[in-house]
């Protein structure tokens, strides 16, 4: 048994930015991560973090351009958290060595981005996110802070409404161990994997939000599922939307700015959710290439400025597509690109479970809403991942330590369920996962409506049985990639189950929840956030308040 | 179809085993290596995360070459021979006139072998966190960010770029026969700090010395392989020289 007080799952920057603040406390905190911190996804993010740093800029300008852009689903109150504590959190980065690209002054440059009415994007080049992750992560090694690398957690144990630490498995040997601790946080990001076409990581397959989901903890409005609109055809890497923001163009194959057509203040800059539906109608609708793409411009803004603000994209697309952006525009598609659902939990990550906090991609809390503005997602990892380290430092002061009878309980019962996931089988991870993607890509996209959400239900209620079928032959122990794949399936299964049904029964059309058959915003039934909870017969769907501060709802035009 | 011929390892048992892998346009050697551990042979390993060459983790030896898995592309590597049987660490290819149908991947040297391509990244890691890779700021933290003119970040930028994904170490015929060598990303990293004006200057002098001994510095053969190797284009012996240069004009 590992003992400590805190545990943080998770090392991308909401647990790298928990996990200092844990430490600086004075608590004992430890992380645990299926890849080493420096792998995770955090650091593919390019465009940049949002804070309202400028002279003419405010946080309640920040704040008005979330909700709207979140199509007013997102609760006021957090929102307001997220904008005023932006600019903190961010000169924090700066001092902690992250390498912002700078104005002639020598201040922090601010870009452009979609939905925003001032230029309030902070980045480091289109590499902002590679920046921040080493940056925190140095701050870690610094603090010396034990990290257990590529340990993957198989089970959260709740005793009594109360988390009191996880059962995770070493991939270096396959062995299970309890992690026992008074606090443990959930940092375990997205789920794109569970998409066809995803600008995610290979290792984004949401195991953690399904933890906490088998755990009996509700996961908040999981249809909604950003798409991203420009992400690079057949890799689909994702293309930043600091190239829109830098002045690239969108054109279709009769090489017309669409944008137009669709938002015609804001054209390229309109929220993200806008912009991948006009891209995708274009498309569907014949205006696009055939092979299912529209074109990025930024061959006028000329080599030099590509070279200094988005040298990555340009790398990206010569070594992925064979383009250079210097010379011809990028081709590029719709693809899955971020959850605004996740796990349940509030303006300080705590869950309703005692002791078990969310942040970053993997929780709602809700700051996005129904879609969410560029830039805030890695605002929100550092300003959550801060407080929830804040609480749970207060919070393990008021508990006993855990019992270990109800640990010991738990790890018996997960060594039975992988020895009984061990042997042969007809069923193959491979096909059942491929089979998965394509129905969500398919079913549960840009555009959806009931025929094939419903569709989409049927099937990954087959896929579940036969995922319970599913067994692993390698009996190796070193980096058995067969029984992490197997582990994860059921969890991926439990998403897209959440996402399609949730998807399913909100008949309306709200940010990157699309229904073409219901076709508005239906604010007198559906201006709700749901609730998805665990039965072994599928999501059992509750609602709750949107909590509404300043901003009354209203149409929302770019 | 192309053979990927891996070198597979379990223990003291080494083999190579050939996976015929059905290629398809825009196809890299990480995806080949899904199909062949997907629809082959599921007990193969490898590490993985972004598959968009930023994260660092598919760091392999391709063709007796240090790269990214995800970086190659199939069609390039059709273009080049499989060198096997050079038991040189390489840093460049031929091209081959005919299609070469085979590519050769084995683990990164220089780490030991946990499982197939999976190496022990440890003493990787343990040798960039000896050089106290991180910002330590002057006193008086300003109430807004510290300014900092624009060729500063550039030259830093450089640096930060490091992805930390081992190649560079892969490469070096220094850090292949001392193990107490810091190598091309820890003294690179070391650079990047010196380089950074928001760094204290009593940081800066320890650091310089840290890295001022054989195990440093001094121990690099000044070969170039880890900038030949470097998917960043970090350049680390430059960062070596002009780490030299420092500890030369202070003595």
């Amino acid at each position: 048994m590992i003992t400590h007080d805190t545990i943080v799952i998770g090392g991308g920057l909401s647990g790298l930015r928990a996990a200092i603040e844990l430490h600086d406390k004075g608590v004992d905190v430890a992380i645990i991560s299926k890849v080493p911190p420096i792998r995770s996804h955090s650091g593919a993010a390019q465009g940049g973090i949002n804070a309202s740093l400028g002279m003419d800029d405010s946080w309640e300008s920040h704040a008005y351009d979330t909700i709207k852009g979140s199509d007013y689903l997102a609760d006021q109150d957090t929102v307001e958290i997220l904008t005023k504590e932006a600019p903190d959190r961010v000169l924090e980065m700066e001092h902690w060595g992250t390498n912002f690209s700078r104005k002639e002054d020598g201040t922090i440059a601010q870009r452009p981005f979609g939905g925003a009415g001032f230029p309030r994007t902070c980045y480091a080049g289109d590499r902002t996110g590679h920046n921040l992750l080493h940056s925190l992560h140095e701050q870690v090694t610094k603090r010396n802070i034990k990290v257990y690398k590529e340990w993957l957690v198989t089970r959260l144990v709740i005793d009594d409404n109360r988390c009191i630490g996880a059962i995770a498995m070493n991939l270096f040997d396959s062995e299970l161990e309890i992690f026992k601790a008074k606090a443990t946080l959930l940092a375990t990001g997205g789920y794109g994997r569970i998409y066809k076409r995803s600008t995610n990581a290979l290792i984004n397959k949401g195991h953690g939000i399904s933890l906490a989901y088998r755990a009996g903890i509700p996961l908040q409005d999981m249809e909604f599922v950003q798409f991203h609109p420009t992400t690079l055809l057949g890799t689909n890497i994702l293309i930043t939307e600091g190239a829109r923001g830098e002045g690239g163009y969108l054109y279709n194959k009769d090489h017309e700015r669409f944008m137009k057509r669709y938002a015609e203040n804001s054209m390229e800059l309109a929220p993200r959710d806008i912009v991948a539906r006009s891209i995708q109608q274009e498309i569907d609708e014949g205006r696009g290439f055939p092979e299912g793409y529209v074109e990025l411009d930024i061959t006028h803004i000329g080599k030099k400025l590509i070279e200094e603000r988005l040298p990555g994209i340009r790398q990206i697309s010569i070594d992925f597509a064979g383009v250079d952006p210097v010379e011809k525009p990028i081709p590029v598609q719709p693809g899955q690109h971020y959850s605004m659902g996740g796990v349940s939990s509030d303006k300080d990550g705590c869950t309703p479970a005692n002791g078990l906090y969310a942040v970053g991609e993997c929780a709602c809390i809700s700051v996005h809403g129904a879609n969410r503005l560029g830039g805030n997602s890695l605002l929100d990892t550092v300003v959550f991942g801060r407080r929830a380290g804040v609480h749970a430092a207060n919070y393990i002061n008021t508990f006993d330590a855990p019992n270990d009878e109800i640990l010991e309980d738990a790890l018996e019962s997960e060594k039975k369920n992988i020895s009984e996931i061990m042997g042969d089988s007809e069923e193959s991870y491979a096909d059942i996962k491929d089979s998965l993607r394509k129905n969500m890509q398919e079913n549960v996209g840009v555009f959806r409506e009931r025929d094939k959400l419903e569709k989409a239900v049927v099937k990954i209620k087959e896929l579940e049985v036969q995922a319970r079928s599913l067994r692993v032959k390698t009996l190796s122990k070193q980096f058995n990639l067969e029984l992490l794949n197997a582990i994860e399936l059921k969890g991926m299964l439990d998403l897209a189950h959440t996402i399609a049904l949730g998807a399913l029964v909100r008949e309306e059309s709200r940010g990157a929840h699309y229904r073409t058959d219901h076709l508005e915003r239906d604010d007198a039934n559906w201006m709700k956030h749901t609730l998805a909870y665990f039965t072994p017969d599928g999501p059992r769907l509750e609602y709750k308040d949107v909590t509404i501060t300043t901003f009354q709802p209203k149409k929302r035009e770019y | 179809m192309i053979t990927l011929k891996v070198k597979r390892q379990e223990e003291d048992n080494v083999w190579y085993q050939e996976y015929e892998v059905e290629d398809r346009p825009g196809m890299t050697v990480l995806e080949a290596l899904f199909y062949a551990q997907e629809k082959l042979d599921t007990s193969l390993t490898f590490r993985y995360a972004c598959r968009g060459a930023v994260c660092g983790s598919c760091s392999m030896l391709i063709n007796r070459i240090p790269r990214l898995a995800c970086k190659m592309q199939i069609s390039e590597m059709r273009k080049e021979p499989t060198n096997e049987g050079n038991l040189e660490v390489l840093i460049t290819n031929k091209r081959t006139e005919i299609d070469n149908n085979v590519i050769l991947v084995e683990p990164l040297p220089n780490l030991r072998v946990i499982r197939d391509l999976v190496v022990d990244m440890e003493p990787f890691y343990s040798l960039v966190e000896d050089i106290k890779p991180w910002l330590e700021m002057k006193e008086n933290v300003p109430e807004k960010e510290n300014l900092m003119d624009r060729d500063t970040q550039v030259k830093i930028e450089q640096y930060t770029n490091c992805i930390l994904c081992a190649l560079c170490h892969g490469s070096c015929p220094v850090a292949a026969k001392d193990k107490q060598y810091y190598g091309p990303a820890a003294l690179a990293k070391a650079w990047r700090f010196y380089l950074d004006p928001r760094e204290n200057e009593e940081t800066k002098q320890e650091r310089l010395a840290i890295v001022d001994s054989e195990s440093g510095v001094w121990g690099c053969d000044t070969v170039y392989k880890c900038v030949a190797v470097c998917p960043k284009k970090v350049a680390p012996t430059l960062a070596i020289n002009e780490l030299r240069n420092r500890i030369k004009d202070k003595k």
